[in-house]
């Protein structure tokens, strides 16, 4: 049992990580918390949703479209909420309360719209099939996930160490004046993180939507608390710290959840948050760079 | 005309009382703001001193005052733990410390089979009422308009305008923002137990997310330039959606559009005055 | 002289201030008499997320009305009833009373719809007078609120027994692992129904496992579960959560064998609809299903049907029959007065589609002899063989 407890746990983690990675990627670059990023999440899934019921497109090429699609949104949304903080060189502050009543905004039309049942893939669209492998049970889903994930994280590494564009993206984390100063195109740097965050966030949607095969317009809010925990236990902004500390929070939750008592499974992201900004507030593997007030 | 009152002050009650709670919950989140802090725990707080005092009312049987000491102790007690060690980090990391805080009291209250778990708490004694809920209103502006034109009052508007600097002058930046946020908490709290003692009946789930924003909206739309701004911004939300009930679904809605529009559009809030202080230049 | 005449004008003064209060107090009263009719009030969840038991319950009255009206009311005059959408909101719920006693005047409160909020707005009512009666909410405690709050929906502790004990006689169900979900009020007060009946059946239980109703993910809970090897699952949980655990259950590889057993939460068609095939062979126990064959129920049936172009729903079917009940009372109490109303209800006796039904003393339904165990087949609720 403990084998295939394990494999919940990295499996859940996995998905942890990935959300956490685009949500840690806007951070680190633009320095903003932007709190839309869950509703990047919800929006994926019910896009996968409408793309294999309504259009009739397959599962795989939904599960890529909603990807663009929600990284076309981040791009407007920051557009639209962001870029004029940033020109009028608003408080930190600023930026979290809009994206705050925006999220408000966003959840509640669409759940006004769509009702708060929980949706569900039709058979046709997509059937999870298990197999069995060395006595544990693996299905197609959670199969997918850990490909996505490990597709996701060398294609970003990739893109961030080996790129040109990946340099200016380093720059602009580093110091946005500088960056500007020499010659890098802040504007055009901002939409490619928003759309490569955005993007991230709708893939971690429609992967979860498939895995429990449920969909509901608040999905993304209870995503973002693990989230928060995650990345406050990674250090803000750090990528490999989100990796890290997503599977570990989701290892840690299933065997909670398996071993000690399932109602305590969801405080654990917190209980940990909290302790470590009492004693490593730059996170795991932060480093003292941080902004400190 | 006392049996038309009465049958009036019966049938709006909620709404009247809601009018001055919640105009106290606008006051708590101007502490925190006036600092240049954001808490997003203020609904976590309401329900910590919301649990505390019906706790003490219903299984000992306390006197009302005595409870009240507990639903603003407690709170802030829970402040003290949430924020000490993001005080000498950026806001950004007190606002998503506090942000997962309800979240993890809803948890709490559900598993704590003495407090009523899932059920809820009822038969909270009816206590509090008009005269208490609208005098502690009174109070805490009268309070909050002194503070502001002291030198303390000033200290804060030097650490929301510019942190670094108001640290340069010689200003303990920690040990204020700490008390802003205590004090919030203890302000938070007492709400609750008003709440809670004129609605007779708690529930995990009350404390949610949801409220905390709508908490930060009012303080927002009535701007913090001054304390009254947060608490005429609490008295229109909250008779807004009585007078816009065919809204249903669509009220949450107009709540995110009224935040995102005074960010942007209106940094200042609906009432932008300003407080007047003594050697201020005018 | 001039004194007295001061005292005359001051007494005159008075006066024309307390007829004016009278007045302006008496006037919905007025209002409501010139009508005619006898006012009801009923709070509902007609909007947001629990909207579709609010709905079904609406439903069930309105045909009810539709049917006592047509037959000539109640004291020889048409019953009214006065919608409140309380959105599933407890301050809603509260305030809604206080706007049907204060403003409306209504004699007698139908609702509300979730246990939170009788908890909540039953108080309010009591402490007025004025009779409230629930015919949805089946949590523990609801009636202990007052002399004056009510309800005709079977609380969970009278139909899980029942199914508990057929699943062991007939099923040989003997060890079993329970799930439910801990941070809702109906669910958790479910689950303590469970825990009492299952050790007074002898029923043993390896596990208990909890969740959030929103969870999604179950599959820490039952890889647990299954390496336990019960016989059955017992779970108290809504729709949503009780569908996701049987398709987990299902992905998991659990045998057929194993059935899930709930209590009045799962017991809706739409679990079928949501689970499909996973769903097969779920228990559950119900005063009401839409095929019982018996008279009354046939006609409720085909009314609905008639009326409404979907099949009724056992909220639809509570509420039908407790507007007949409320109705009788009235008749019986030959006015509509709040404390008569009251007086009568607790004598009244009244057979409809869930069967016989009356109050026992503490104002909970009396009859438990229309008790049947259910069990899913291919997406609907048929009696277990």
């Amino acid at each position: 049992m403990l084998g295939q407890q394990l494999l919940n746990g990295v499996v859940l983690g996995a998905v942890y990580a990935l959300f956490a990675l685009g949500f840690t990627l806007i951070f680190g670059v633009l320095g903003v918390i932007n709190l839309t990023y869950g509703f990047y999440f919800s929006a994926g899934a019910f896009l996968a949703l409408y793309f294999t019921q309504g259009l009739g497109i397959s599962m795989m090429l939904a599960l890529l479209l909603a990807g663009i699609v929600t990284g076309g949104i981040a791009v407007i949304l920051d557009g639209l909420l962001l870029t004029p903080l940033r020109r009028a060189k608003a408080p930190e502050l600023a930026s979290l309360m809009v994206t705050l009543g925006a999220t408000l905004f966003l959840y509640s039309l669409m759940s006004a719209y769509f009702g708060t049942d929980i949706r569900r893939l039709p058979p046709k669209v997509f059937t999870n099939v298990g197999f069995n492998w060395l006595g544990l049970h693996i299905e197609t889903s959670q199969l997918l996930i850990l490909v996505t994930m490990v597709v996701i994280v060398s294609g970003l590494g990739w893109l961030t160490q080996r790129t040109r564009m990946g340099l200016a993206i380093r720059a602009l984390a580093e110091n946005g004046t500088a960056a500007q100063l020499a010659g890098i195109n802040a504007g055009a740097v901002t939409r490619i993180v928003s759309f490569l965050s955005g993007g991230i966030g709708g893939l971690a949607g429609v992967l979860i939507g498939m895995n429990y095969n449920a969909i509901e317009p608040y999905m993304g809010e209870q995503m973002m608390l693990k989230g928060f925990a995650v990345v406050i236990m990674g250090g803000l902004g750090n990528i490999r710290g989100a990796l890290v500390a997503g599977l570990m929070l989701g290892v840690l939750e299933t065997l909670t959840a398996g071993y000690i008592g399932s109602s305590l499974k969801d405080a654990v992201g917190f209980g940990l948050a909290v302790l470590t900004l009492w004693v490593r507030p730059v996170g795991l593997f932060g480093r003292a760079t941080i902004k400190r007030a | 005309m006392s049996a038309f009152f009465a049958n009036l002050l019966f049938t709006y009650q909620s709404l009247i009382y809601g009018l001055g709670i919640n105009a106290i919950l606008g006051l708590s989140m101007y502490v925190v703001l006036a600092i240049g802090q954001l808490s997003l725990g203020q609904a976590a707080f309401m329900g910590v001193g919301a649990y505390a005092s019906s706790l003490l009312s219903v299984k000992l049987g306390l006197s009302f005052p005595v409870v009240l000491v507990a639903a603003a102790g407690v709170p802030a007690m829970l402040a003290l733990l949430v924020s000490v060690p993001t005080l000498r980090l950026s806001g950004v990391y007190l606002a998503i410390a506090t942000i997962g805080l309800g979240e993890v009291l809803r948890l709490f209250y559900v598993n704590w089979d003495y407090a009523g778990g899932a059920l809820g708490l009822s038969g909270i004694p009816d206590r509090g009422g008009f005269f208490t809920i609208f005098g502690t209103l009174a109070l805490l502006l009268a309070a909050a308009f002194a503070v502001g034109r002291s030198r303390i009052g000033r200290a804060m508007e030097a650490i929301r305008e510019d942190e670094q600097a108001a640290g340069v002058m010689g200003i303990d930046v920690p040990r204020y923002k700490l008390a802003a946020l205590v004090i919030s908490a203890a302000i938070a709290g007492i709400a609750g137990a008003y709440n809670a003692h004129v609605t007779a009946f708690i529930a995990p789930g009350d404390y949610a997310f949801d409220n905390a924003v709508t908490i930060l909206s009012y303080a927002l739309l009535g701007g913090i330039g001054s304390p009254l701004g947060p608490v005429f911004g609490a008295f229109l939300l909250t008779a807004l959606p009585e007078l816009l009930r065919p809204l249903h679904d669509y009220r949450l809605v107009l709540n995110g559009l009224i935040i995102v529009s005074v960010v942007i559009f209106m940094p200042r809030g609906l009432f932008s005055w300003h407080m007047r202080r003594i050697g201020a230049a005018k | 002289m001039k004194f007295v005449q001061l005292k005359r004008g001051l007494r005159a003064g008075a006066l024309a201030a307390s007829v004016l209060a009278t007045g302006m107090a008496g006037a919905p009263y007025a209002m409501a008499q010139a009508k005619t009719s006898v006012q009801l009030g009923a709070i509902e969840v007609l909007s947001g997320p629990n909207a579709k038991y609010g709905v079904s319950i609406k439903s069930g009255f309105d045909l009810a009305l539709s049917e006592i009206n047509a037959a000539g009311g109640v004291l020889g005059a048409p019953l009214a009833i006065h919608y409140e959408d309380s959105a599933g909101n407890k301050d809603q719920a509260v305030n809604a009373v206080r706007k049907l006693i204060g403003a409306d005047k209504v004699s007698l409160i139908l609702g509300p719809t979730l246990s939170g909020e009788m908890f909540a707005a039953g108080p309010v009512a009591n402490a007025q007078k004025i009779p409230i009666v629930g015919t949805s909410t089946t949590a523990n405690g609801i009636t202990a609120l007052g002399n004056y709050v009510f309800r005709t929906s079977l609380p969970e502790s009278d139909v899980v027994p029942v199914t508990l004990k057929a699943a062991r006689d007939k099923l040989g169900v003997k060890k079993v692992a329970v799930m439910y979900g801990n941070d809702d009020a109906f669910t958790k007060s479910g689950y303590d129904v469970m825990k009492a009946a299952l050790t007074k059946l002898g029923i043993e239980t390896l596990t208990t496992e909890t969740f959030g109703g929103k969870d999604t993910d179950f599959s820490a809970q039952l890889t647990k579960i299954k390496a336990m090897n019960p016989d059955a699952i017992v779970v108290s949980a809504l729709v949503q959560a009780g569908a996701g655990i049987m398709l987990e259950k299902k992905a998991l590889g659990f045998s057929d064998k194993v059935r899930i057993i709930g209590g009045n939460g799962l017991n809706s068609p739409k679990i079928g609809e949501i689970a499909g095939a996973a769903a097969n062979g779920t228990l559950v126990g119900s005063p009401w299903f839409v095929g019982k064959q018996d008279a009354a129920n046939v006609k409720f049936v085909g009314a609905y049907k008639a009326k409404y172009n979907a099949e009724p729903d056992q909220f639809a079917a509570q509420a039908y029959d407790t507007l007949f009940i409320v109705a009788k009372a009235i008749t019986a109490a030959g006015a509509a007065d709040p404390q008569k109303i009251r007086d009568a209800l607790v004598n009244v006796k009244y057979s409809g589609v869930l069967g016989p039904s009356a109050f026992t003393a503490d104002r909970n339904p009396a009859d438990t002899s229309g008790v049947v165990v259910l069990e899913m087949e291919d997406g609907k609720f048929a009696p277990l063989k």
